[in-house]
């Protein structure tokens, strides 16, 4: 089951900004083009009240002023009003259309369903009491709040560049959360957090992991410690439903970071989702979007996604007509295939040392969430 | 940064007339190294966890009774402090030369605090700005007046917040500032730090 409505665009936090919402009118172009696209389940925004189940009133109180274009003088102290996540009018509804429609996979999850990919969200960055990081409202924390409320528990997997901090700090103290990021160390690139050493609290203890990953990581190392970290944390959790932020940006193309993924590895890690779905938690699984900003790789990465979720063949080239649509409206060409051309980018001159590194990253994680993690 | 926003306070204590073992039992209890000797309201000395352990230790046969002898016996006397207004860095510097753990902090002549080289840890943390959702730019300037100024004047037109800027001097007169910024887009700003002259190490520029 898909979910969208078109009003996830309205989240728009103006021309300049990377987290543009040109990337879902250009996915669902693409697959409408392609003629895979069908008519998705449109959601309900989630209420004031769903909202509040993981964020403070403080921070939806300052939210609901500024959408009306009135300023607290301390929105700053709750991440508003800054370069990356400036105000808007009427950000307040649509950041809570996004929740909604990840709220909605969890309610349909509860109802049954087994497989849902909601084509937007994935904020993972908003905290309790912080818009943070182009994320006002955290939709997955809310959803799985509601999923853990219903007596579920939830794996959740960040497949972002960028370490999943919001999520990860909700639920740090609880146990019946699992959270699990892999992303560009936080040593240079924001958010600074995700260090093997943070791993819960109280009841959490042990149930969160992080795996930071060096800059140029490449396809090779990255589904190494990933194939060897996911099936291991997920059999010793026993997650009735996994839920997935299938942020884009470790994609090579990326402008913001500095992993060097290519399509090649995200079909396999899409792949091997699925199939941990099928292992580990009843076939249960909830894919949002995430982060992604460069237009050409998200795109084809999404479109990805979304082939592979439903089983359908992989398309090798992209249609003439939506290519030269967009290659006029953006100005600058894009990679006609789905998946990206072979030799891409450079060499990168120190991927062993750096698959290394990533080796020794897993084996100190896995040694310091071992005892935790497996009893 | 002064030593008052680092240290811990209330500062737990023991008489001069505590016993060793009573002594030990109390640092193991609170989880601490470190125990100022107060009489009444005097700071007279210092002990640790480790003076106790090599004083009382059986390669020291003729060491004092563990269960007998007052802390007063082998505590450190003439300690070395620090005042609430200091510098965090005063501190540091004053631990590191006297090779000490900690420093009681006096505020006419009453205790106050104390801080540690645990403290201090969290101090560099704090100052390093890693405590923030930010990222981390690393800029080469030259050594001379009004560089970082043109840097953090280039960050502050384009609306960034800085959430922490250290800087230390190269060779070859030039200085490094290494800045967490309050933004996702670190790269877009290296680039346009790069297009005004600027020598940005880290992110570094991508060749693709």
């Amino acid at each position: 089951m898909v979910i969208y409505r078109e009003e996830y665009r309205l989240y728009n936090f103006g021309p300049h900004h990377p987290f543009s919402p040109v990337r879902l009118e250009m996915l669902t172009s693409l697959l409408q083009a392609l003629g895979v696209w069908k008519a998705p389940l449109s959601p309900p925004e989630a209420t004031r009240e769903e909202v509040l189940t993981v964020h403070s009133e403080r921070l939806v109180k300052r939210v609901e002023a500024a959408s009306r274009g009135e300023l607290f003088p301390d929105l700053e102290h709750y991440g508003l009003g800054t370069g990356d996540t400036p105000v808007f009018p009427g950000m307040d509804r649509a950041a809570r259309i996004l929740v909604g429609g990840t709220l909605e996979g969890a309610r349909r999850i509860l109802a049954g369903e087994k497989r849902v990919l909601q084509l937007g969200g994935g904020l993972h960055h908003a905290q309790y009491d912080r818009a943070s990081g182009f994320c006002v409202y955290n939709d997955l924390s809310v959803a799985i709040r509601h999923l853990t409320g219903a007596g579920l528990r939830v794996a959740y997997l960040d497949m972002d560049v960028h370490h999943g901090d919001g999520v990860q700090w909700i639920h740090y103290e609880e146990g019946e959360v699992l959270t699990l990021s892999l992303h560009e160390s936080g040593r240079y690139l924001f958010p600074g957090t995700g260090h093997v050493h943070e791993i819960g609290r109280g009841a959490g203890l042990g149930k969160k992991l992080n795996l930071p990953l060096e800059p140029f990581t490449e396809d090779e190392s990255y589904l190494e410690v990933f194939e060897a970290l996911v099936p291991w944390a997920l059999q010793a959790f026993r997650p009735d439903v996994l839920v997935v932020q299938a942020g884009a940006d470790a994609h090579f193309l990326d402008p913001l970071a500095d992993l060097l993924l290519t399509t090649r590895a995200y079909e396999r890690l899409f792949r091997l989702i699925l199939e941990y779905a099928e292992a580990y938690a009843g076939g249960r699984v909830l894919f949002t979007l995430g982060g992604g900003y460069s237009l050409d790789g998200t795109v084809r990465v999404w479109a990805l996604l979304y082939h592979i979720f439903h089983g359908l063949p992989l398309p090798e080239r992209l249609p003439e007509g939506w290519l030269r649509a967009w290659e006029a409206r953006l100005g600058k060409p894009l990679t006609p295939t789905l998946h990206d051309p072979e030799g891409a980018y450079p060499e990168i001159p120190r991927r062993e040392e750096i698959a290394k590194r990533n080796r020794l990253t897993l084996e100190r994680l896995t040694e310091l969430l071992a005892p935790h993690l497996l009893h | 940064m002064l030593v008052k926003d680092v240290m811990k306070s209330p500062v737990l204590t023991v008489g001069p007339e505590t016993t060793l073992e009573d002594a030990y039992r109390f640092l193991l209890e609170k989880g601490i190294r470190h125990l100022p000797v107060v009489e009444g309201e005097r700071l007279v000395g210092i002990i640790t966890d480790r003076d106790i352990r090599l004083a009382t230790s059986h390669l020291n046969p003729q060491g004092p009774c563990p269960t007998c002898a007052p802390v007063a016996e082998v505590m450190t006397r003439g300690v070395v402090t620090a005042h609430p207004l200091d510098p965090v860095e005063e501190a540091a510097r004053l631990m590191r030369e006297r090779k000490i753990g900690c420093l009681p902090v006096l505020e006419d002549g009453r205790l106050v605090g104390i801080v540690t080289g645990i403290d201090l840890l969290d101090a560099l943390l704090r100052l390093t700005g890693v405590t923030e959702p930010s990222g981390r730019l690393e800029v080469r300037l030259p050594d001379r007046p009004g560089e970082l100024a043109r840097l953090t004047g280039f960050l502050a037109g384009r609306g960034v917040n800085i959430h922490s800027l250290l800087s230390y001097p190269e060779e070859e007169e030039a200085v490094r500032a290494v800045v967490r910024v309050k933004t996702m887009e670190t790269h877009l700003l290296a680039e346009a730090l790069r297009r005004e002259g600027f020598q940005v190490l880290w992110p570094p520029k991508k060749p693709w």
